[in-house]
């Protein structure tokens, strides 16, 4: 049998079909409703990135004009820059810790509120609210107070017995008192969570307890795998606004990085050589790493995500 | 046409937006031959409220000219002329820092007083050596505004405990036991001394006294490695016996005397300049004196008559001829020299200050008793310092922080401080 | 299996405790806040005890007189102008750059559209030095230019990306019969689409309203007269040049700060929630 074998008959020779679903050309209309963000994409988006990614390789300072340093500012930056290193591994450290705790945490009270229908609202709406308001100036002043020497956190935890310093002032603290800040504001993606959390099936957690299933192998096996998409999407996004952190930095850093350089946050420090020292030309290395570095890393959740991430239209 | 109306949208009100921009920025001159200029500098509410008096009248005296006046803390107070230069739209008239002098007088922000509308600011009963301060390489890019002393502000009751009186003046080893048993009678919570490993200035005075300089005059570092080891082993000393304030109140340093450990109450002697007295004694409550620094063992005192603050009028500016009068009024006019009074420092007209002083009470007389005390002690100043100077500023007190807090030893700190500051210099 | 039967309110009454202790760590900054602006100032850091022993008004008073010679109604004023012209402008722009990616055909449209979602990735420290070069050189800096122009311009793919879904979930019948009616495409957005958006511009506005209230760092890179401060920028002033003693004036102005953002919270809150939680789902 060559039936199997047999090549498609070739396509009849015809003006390329319009294609599907389009009847007519473009409409010139999009072009007016465009042209807003056409605008913006080009004059404030691609211009602009463009732009910087020349300047990234000149000392420009915004006096002088821009001399061509080639790789000079990456070299600088990675074999000569001791508070450069620092603010790459502040940053880091603010993002690995940061970000799965607060994935954690509002995992964890999303499913603490999912498992009761009816007042859901208020605490929804209760937990929420730090995520409105934590990345203002106003709420890093207020952590900053709550956390400093002979504030009300270390009355508490010298209550236990634990005399901890002024965790503001401390190197060895401060750091950690900004990764709470950001781990308060958990209400945001409690919420997305909830959502899909909405969207597990009843059905299957009752036919997994009737077999006998426990509820932490419900979790693991019907909960986890369904809410994986949602998992993708807040990892991807929490990352992302952690590498840019920069608003409870400053201010609990005391606009200088901190105590010994201890809150030099990525984006500090860049404000810092950008807009103090107008070394304009190293600030624009440091954005282009900086873009380099989020895309990596979202790129590798991307590509991991297809190991874990489920989705129920796939096979 | 159709197709304009969403286009037109947008050009519209982007028109609009423009306009509100532009009024909100103000307008450059006023109508008919009044001329306004800008001025800023820095300082906290209460140096506000006497500038601003002194403002009034300078603008009644010269009814032609309009002043706009702004102010912030110390270090926004720079973050902000940074950002203004590069915009283009530095204030008429500027406080400027010793530190920050051969920077904003190297990029050509300031003008030169020497020439041109400069002229009109007299500094004929300016001591010379004073005035002097504000030149940098042929050019006077400043006038100093006040004069101040380094010193060391203390409570007087706790170190009379302690068995010291530090306006005899005391040697450092002498200061570092005082301190050490001010600390222990307040059972730690209060220390003796605030940490000077993070501040510039008791490092200068300490290598003055040893005949040293903290920059040469061609704009490098004038102390070695080992000078600044020992300097920081010295402040390490204090620490090691509790005598100075521990690492995390030491990190909490800001300029402001409201804010600094000694005006929190945290520790009972500070570093800070003579004129801050006032300032102090109302954030601490307590009647602080004001005293000489510790002196090593051949009583070299090491300090110098010292610019406050200068003031300078922008290159770029557009009137430059009212902001010299405004220059020229704070320098020499007697009036505003009584509503100054000594928040910034002595006023360096010696006319004004004669004046002033025959006349001082309460924390005034005190001040000037002891500038007077301390005049025939006082030495040369220094030369300008180059520019980095106040990015070294920085860097000493980031350093000694990771000294304090144990993460780094000395010599590396040391190293590390040596190297980064030639970059800043280069 | 049997598990140990736990009765029903005793689970029940259990689970609201857990929910409200977590409430009450959560609120906890909040409420130490509100109480922290009308504490006589020696009692800020020292009480543990969130009550004051009296109530202080001072600190609201002294706080409102501003820093560094400009009172805080003033900056307050500042952030309601840039608010809400943000408002405005990303409302228009947005909805504009939605419709066409959501209803309209065009060239390209499939990778315009897939370039503004990558937009929601950049970090925005990439195009914010040479922007700001831009407009230093037009003299924009020091004005509100820069902070609104780019709303107008709809450089938020947030929200452009927010109001397309929403606007998918419009039947497009409802387009036909306007088009058959002899509605062109601009009347059919207005008076069609546009009406029925509404829900995704009320999200828009407010967490436009919101991000702009609390925005700093661009604010603080073009604003340098202190006239011109909005309120981050006047209560940060105002924390450097206050002492020990204004504690109460500084909690005071942060107070305030978060009020407007409560009120909207308050007002909103089932819509915000919503919004963000169908802008997770559908990502």
């Amino acid at each position: 049998m060559t039936t199997l074998r047999t090549p498609a008959p070739p396509r009849p020779a015809e003006p390329r079909a319009p294609r599907r679903g389009y009847r007519r050309k473009s409409q010139p209309e999009a072009f007016g409703f465009l042209t807003p963000w056409l605008l913006g994409a080009v004059a404030l988006t691609v211009g602009p990135m463009v732009v910087s990614l020349y300047l990234a390789f000149t000392d420009y300072d915004m006096f002088t004009t821009p001399h061509w340093v080639g790789f000079g500012n990456f070299t600088h930056m990675f074999t000569d820059d001791d508070r450069y290193l620092r603010s790459v591994e502040v940053t880091l450290i603010y993002v690995l810790v940061s970000v799965p705790v607060k994935l954690a945490v509002s995992l964890g009270v999303a499913l603490l509120l999912n498992t009761r229908r009816g007042t859901n609202g208020f605490y929804r709406a209760a937990f929420y609210a730090p995520s409105l308001l934590g990345a203002s100036v106003a709420a890093a002043l207020v952590w900053r107070a709550l956390f400093t020497g002979g504030g009300p956190v270390n009355e508490v935890l010298a209550g236990f017995g634990w005399h901890t310093p002024s965790w503001v002032d401390d190197p060895n603290f401060s750091l950690a008192s900004i990764v709470l800040l950001g781990v308060w504001q958990f209400g945001a993606p409690m919420v997305i969570f909830l959502a899909g959390l909405k969207q597990v099936p009843a059905e299957l957690h009752e036919a997994a307890a009737i077999d006998g299933a426990g509820a932490f192998r419900r979790f693991r096996h019907i909960t986890l795998p369904l809410l994986s998409p949602v998992i993708f999407f807040n990892l991807v996004m929490e990352a992302i606004h952690a590498f840019q952190a920069f608003t409870p930095a400053f201010v609990i850093g005391g606009g200088r990085g901190g105590p010994a350089d201890a809150d030099l946050f990525y984006t500090l420090y860049l404000f810092e050589v950008g807009f103090q020292d107008f070394r304009m030309g190293y600030a624009s290395a440091m954005a282009w790493v900086l873009l380099v570095v989020i895309a990596i890393v979202t790129a590798i959740v991307f590509r991991t995500a297809k190991l874990w991430v489920f989705y129920e239209d796939r096979p | 046409m159709r197709r304009m109306r969403a286009r037109g949208f947008g050009v519209a009100a982007v028109a609009v937006l423009l306009l509100i921009g532009t009024t909100a920025c103000g307008a450059d001159s006023g109508d008919g031959g009044d001329v306004t200029i800008t001025f800023a500098w820095w300082g906290s509410d209460g140096r506000a409220n006497l500038t601003k008096q002194a403002v009034e009248l300078f603008q009644k005296k010269n009814p032609t000219i309009k002043v706009q006046t702004s102010f912030s803390a110390y270090a926004a107070y720079w973050e902000k002329l940074a950002t203004q230069t590069a915009g283009g739209k530095p204030p008429d008239v500027m406080n400027v820092d010793t530190r920050y002098l051969a920077e904003y007088g190297g990029r050509n922000v300031l003008a030169d007083l020497n020439q041109g509308a400069g002229k009109a600011v007299s500094l004929a009963d300016v001591n010379p050596e004073l005035a002097a301060t504000g030149v940098y390489q042929g050019k006077r890019y400043a006038v100093p505004w006040a004069q101040n002393t380094p010193a060391m502000l203390y409570d007087p009751a706790a170190f009379t405990a302690a068995g010291a009186d530090p306006a005899k003046g005391l040697t450092w080893d002498q200061y570092a036991d005082a301190t050490a048993k001010v600390s222990a009678a307040s059972g730690f919570a209060a220390r003796g001394a605030t940490d000077f490993g993070i501040l510039d200035t008791p490092l200068e005075i300490w290598l003055r006294q040893q005949g040293k300089q903290f920059y040469t005059t061609d704009g490098k570092l004038g102390f070695s490695a080992d000078d600044l080891r020992r300097y920081w082993q010295l402040a390490s000393r204090f620490r090691d016996t509790k005598g100075a304030s521990p690492a995390d109140v030491t990190a909490s340093y800001n300029t402001s005397p409201e804010q600094s450990p000694l005006g929190k109450k945290l520790t009972s002697s500070e570093f800070a300049y003579d004129n801050l007295l006032p300032a102090y004694r109302k954030a601490n409550g307590k009647n602080l004196n004001v005293a000489p620094y510790p002196t090593g063992a051949n009583g070299d005192l090491g300090q110098y008559r010292r610019p406050s603050m200068f003031l300078a009028v922008s290159a770029r500016s557009q009137q430059q001829e009212a902001a010299a009068k405004l220059v020229d009024f704070f320098v020499n006019d007697a009036e505003a020299g009584k509503i100054l009074g000594t928040d910034r420092g002595l006023a360096p007209n010696l006319k004004i200050r004669a004046q002033l002083s025959a006349g001082a009470t309460g924390d005034d007389k005190t001040l000037y008793a002891y500038e007077a005390a301390l005049e025939p002690k006082l030495g040369a100043a220094p030369p300008v310092p180059p520019k980095g100077a106040g990015a070294i500023q920085k860097l000493l007190q980031r350093t000694y922080e990771e000294i304090a807090f144990g993460r780094m030893g000395i010599d590396d700190a040391v190293t590390r401080f040596m190297s980064e500051a030639d970059k800043s210099l280069a | 299996m049997t598990a140990l039967r736990v009765p029903r309110t005793a689970r029940s009454v259990g689970w609201h405790v857990l929910c409200l202790c977590g409430v009450a760590v959560v609120l906890y900054p909040l409420a130490w806040l509100a109480f922290a602006s009308v504490k006589p100032p020696d009692e800020i850091l020292s009480r543990l005890a969130l009550l004051p022993s009296r109530f202080v008004f001072d600190g609201y008073s002294k706080g409102w007189e501003g820093a560094a010679g400009v009172g805080f109604g003033r900056f307050f004023l500042n952030s309601f102008l840039v608010a809400g012209l943000s408002v405005v402008a990303n409302v228009l722009s947005c909805s504009l750059a939605a419709f066409a990616f959501a209803r309209l055909r065009f060239r390209f449209r499939g990778a315009l559209f897939a370039f503004m979602i990558t937009t929601l990735m950049l970090p925005y420290h990439v195009t914010l030095i040479p922007q700001y070069v831009i407009f230093q050189q037009a003299g924009l800096v020091n004005t509100f230019v820069p902070l609104i122009l780019p709303k107008l311009l709809a450089t938020e793919a947030f929200f452009v990306f927010l109001i397309v879904q929403f606007m998918r979930g419009i039947p497009r019948e409802l387009d036909e019969a306007a088009t058959i009616d002899g509605c062109s495409v601009y009347r059919t957005f207005w008076h069609v689409v546009l009406p029925l958006s509404k829900p995704a511009l009320v999200t828009t506005s407010i967490f436009t309203f919101i991000w702009t209230w609390n925005d700093f760092f661009t604010q603080m890179v073009y604003l340098n007269d202190t006239e011109k401060f909005t309120v981050p920028l006047g209560l940060r002033l105002f924390v450097d040049t206050s002492s020990q003693s204004d504690f109460g004036a500084m909690f005071a102005m942060s107070a305030l700060a978060l009020v407007p953002i409560v009120l909207f919270f308050l007002a909103f809150q089932r819509l915000l929630v919503e919004g963000v939680s169908t802008s997770g789902l559908k990502g």
